[in-house]
């Protein structure tokens, strides 16, 4: 049999060097550091600290800095490319914070102004250039977002989900991450030295990286370098700094070796993380001690070259290891003078032209112990035991579920809506901390209450005894009472001062980070950010990435923010109460276990694609099968496509002919971008007794007589998820 | 300068629970010559920055380095002692 292998079939580059590849191929080549002091934003200390700025950038109007840099690089990648891409999958950070922080200092209340607020944005924005009607997943797991979208990608094209996938990773600068840094005290005023015995930290960056990457039987002519292979670990330690072991960076590079099929020995070069922190290069340096002992091969950073540009330097870092397996360009560790004997490390102090290097190994590591390493290789250098054809996704079999509402928890909920009344609200703080002890959530605001409230709940209701491996989080919009608070104290002070605690609970990943300390999950640790299709985004991500038969938590949740979450979520703004919670699912994938399923089964943009509905119903096999499969459609309506999604309803009804109750469930959930979360905790529940909610349908019993319940997110996305027995 | 060190204590420590948001300590559970960071109370190095920053904001006196910070968070009286020399010698 042949077996499908991912290719890089075009890439695009911006970093401080300028852009495009070239750009950065030249300075790599003179072994320049790129690093200067901040001039994109006024900063009230006397001397601006150096950072990797994109110079020659010029910005479209309207549209924030980091949708130009991904933009640009998607340009290069996409250049001479004719195919649409089936799917568009970005790690990003902050998305339009830049233009957010702007607005909010000067008192901008237009919600219009925040339009392209969330990271998700930022890719939505890229499917839209190139008219790919989806998925468009967006990854915001910190400084490891750029390559979990390269394993994201990957795990579709080996999965036949899509043949051509757009990849990569974007984040601009912006006073959130250059401040918060400036706290934390990790930014080196020299610029950044990774390695070195005096580093004093690293260099906050911008950029983008994009890449082609596409599924093929044969090497495509043009094709650059091939993926063999990536692994996702999680510390499970703590919020911001590595495991000092760096057992969490070995089990990445292990994970990603042994995805690739490939030996240590076969490694020619390690694109290393190499921030410059003594922290995290020490971290780093004991993982490759454990690993490779004393038979290392060539490494180096080029963090000290270009800054580390978070979300973006992973996907960065593999176009870097992509140039070292075609041109054979190996970049120095620019910024080390005199390496740090304590890390027993021997990074390249010059640049090597023509190395020969077949195979590399390229570590992204982040904020919440989110690791992430990715194999890269010479095309075609297939070894026969790597091909299996299309691996299959597993069924996702529900342990248990649970929810937050303004009723309150799961059977609070689930009585409220049996007596045919609305749970709509904010989630009662008594019931959002619920048993978790003080000491552990005195630092957390109410986005990480709720999703640890979530996690517990969903994994105390599977009455398992063991953790789960790998955890899921989908939030429309983040931490946002960390994020307020973190920019309202900044602008007070004059730009003084800054909260370290509040700073590193802003991060999207920061809750989904909380939840595998509290469980000691060292699995896959991923956050998705899409808006109002979030939840759906990270239960596709579970079916991709859980290991087999291992414990999963999926969890969508949502927090209503004072301020901010009437200018970021039209929905909530629409609507007169106030609105937030989530809902939280424990399953396992398995082929074997007993219990109800559940799976994503279409996600399209609705965006110039009028053909959605249609796309929809033949992924769900037809109006007949529709039929026999599922006994209620709980329809997902956001406030603020209204008009749009009830009429794709009506036209999903009329194709199916479906004739079974629809429940337009944000009637009884209220406002807020996870609310599918919440609804898909209700079908689980009327699944498996067999029957509606009697207030659901108006109090009249509906027994399921054994179907299903299909879940139709509509408006700018359409969705279906299934839950059946 | 004892009284004056006193009442400095007293009021650090109403300023960690507050900047740290402890809800189950009270100030009078923070004793002074007890480990301040990686003690009984689980404070951190987040937590130790947040910290330096309250210290800079409140008493304009900045700790900006790791050496100095782990002798002045040693405990309670050394940072009350280091905060009040420092208000001193900038004649505060």
């Amino acid at each position: 049999m042949t077996g499908v292998q991912v290719y890089i079939t075009g890439m695009g580059l911006v970093t401080s060097a300028g852009c495009g590849v070239f750009r950065t191929r030249e300075v790599i080549r003179r072994g320049e550091k790129r690093i200067r002091p901040l001039s994109l934003f006024s900063v009230s200390q006397d001397n601006p600290l150096p950072v990797g700025e994109v110079g020659e950038f010029i910005e479209t109007g309207g549209i924030p800095r980091t949708h130009c840099l991904a933009l640009t690089a998607a340009r290069e990648a996409m250049a001479g490319c004719m195919d649409v891409p089936d799917a568009v999958i970005m790690g990003v950070t902050t998305g339009g914070m830049l233009t957010t922080e702007q607005c909010l200092k000067k008192g901008d209340a237009n919600p219009e102004s925040f339009k392209y607020h969330s990271p998700n944005s930022v890719t939505e924005f890229m499917a839209h250039e190139w008219g790919c009607h989806g998925p468009v997943i967006t990854l915001s797991t910190a400084c490891s977002s750029g390559a979990v979208a390269i394993k994201v990608a990957l795990e579709m094209l080996r999965t036949g989900k899509a043949r051509r996938v757009l990849a990569g990773g974007a984040d601009s600068l912006s006073r959130l991450t250059y401040h918060g840094f400036r706290a934390l005290q990790l930014i080196d005023p020299q610029g950044a030295r990774p390695f070195d015995q005096n580093r004093q930290g690293m260099s906050v960056a911008e950029g983008a990286a994009v890449l082609v990457l596409t599924a093929s039987e044969e090497v495509p002519d043009h094709a650059i370098a091939e993926i063999l292979g990536a692994g996702l670990s999680c510390d499970a330690y703590h919020p911001s700094a590595p495991h000092p072991d760096g057992t969490g960076a070995l089990q990445a590079m292990q994970a990603a070796v042994r995805d690739a099929h490939v030996s240590l020995e076969e490694i020619d070069y390690i694109n290393l993380h190499g921030t410059g922190t003594v922290d995290n290069d020490l971290s780093e340096a004991r993982a490759l001690n454990t690993l490779f002992l004393d038979k290392k091969p060539l490494m180096s950073s080029v963090k000290g070259a270009f800054g580390h540009s978070l979300g973006a330097s992973g996907a960065i870092e593999v176009v870097v290891s992509a140039l070292a397996v075609s041109e054979g360009l190996v970049p120095a560790n620019v910024g080390c003078d005199v390496p740090d004997p304590e890390l027993k490390l021997e990074p390249l102090m010059t640049p090597l032209e023509t190395a020969n290097i077949q195979t590399v190994l390229s570590n992204s590591f982040g904020f919440g112990g989110n690791n992430a390493s990715v194999v890269i290789g010479s095309p075609g250098r297939v070894q026969p035991h790597r091909s299996s054809g299309l691996k299959r996704p597993s069924p996702l079999v529900v342990l248990g579920s649970a929810c937050l509402t303004g009723a309150g928890n799961a059977e609070m909920s689930l009585r409220t809506v049996s007596e045919g009344r609305s749970c709509r609200g904010m989630v009662p703080d008594t019931v959002l901390i619920g048993g978790l002890p003080p000491r552990l959530i005195r630092r957390l605001g109410r986005l990480p209450r709720l999703v640890l409230s979530l996690a517990s709940a969903a994994h105390d209701e599977s009455r398992l005894k063991d953790s789960p491996g790998s955890i899921f989080v989908g939030t429309g919009w983040g931490a946002l009472s960390e994020t307020y608070d973190f920019l309202t104290k900044l602008f007070e002070s004059g730009e003084q001062f800054s909260s370290p605690i509040d700073f590193v609970g802003s991060v999207h990943n920061a809750p989904a980070g909380q939840a595998a300390i509290r469980f000691g999950s060292v699995g896959p640790n991923i956050t998705t950010v899409g808006g109002d299709y979030s939840f759906e985004q990270a239960l596709m991500l579970a079916g991709l990435l859980g290991d087999v038969d291992d414990t999963l938590l999926v969890i969508g949740g949502d927090e209503s923010h004072r301020v901010l979450s009437s200018l970021f979520d039209r929905s909530a703004r629409d609507d007169d109460t106030p609105a937030d919670g989530g809902g939280g699912l424990c399953l396992r994938r398995s082929e074997s276990a007993a219990g109800l399923k559940t799976a994503v089964m279409f996600y399209e943009t609705s965006r110039n694609n009028p053909s959605v509905i249609s796309s929809l119903m033949v992924s769900l096999a037809g109006g007949e099968r529709v039929r026999e499969r599922y006994g209620a459609v709980f329809a997902g309506i956001p406030a603020g496509c209204r008009k749009r999604g009830e009429e794709q309803l009506r036209e999903f009804l009329s194709i199916s002919r479906f004739e079974g109750p629809v429940i337009d469930y944000r009637r009884f959930t209220g406002e807020f971008a996870s609310a599918s979360a919440v609804a898909s905790v209700l079908a689980i529940r009327c699944v498996d007794g067999r029957e509606l909610l009697g207030g659901l349908c108006g109090g009249k019993t509906v027994y399921l007589k054994g179907k299903g319940v299909l879940l139709v997110g509509l408006g700018d996305f359409v969705t279906a998820i299934e839950v059946i027995r | 300068m004892e009284k004056d060190l006193n009442i400095l204590i007293h009021e650090l420590k109403i300023k960690i629970v507050d900047t740290l948001h402890f809800e189950d300590i009270t100030p009078d559970d923070i004793v002074e010559d007890h480990q301040l960071v990686g003690g009984d109370l689980g404070i951190d190095s987040i937590d130790v920055l947040e910290l330096v920053m309250m210290i800079d904001k409140d008493y304009g006196i900045k700790i900006d380095n790791k050496e100095l910070g782990e002798k002045v968070f040693a405990n309670l009286t050394s940072l009350a002692r280091f905060i009040h020399e420092n208000l001193k010698s900038v004649g505060n």
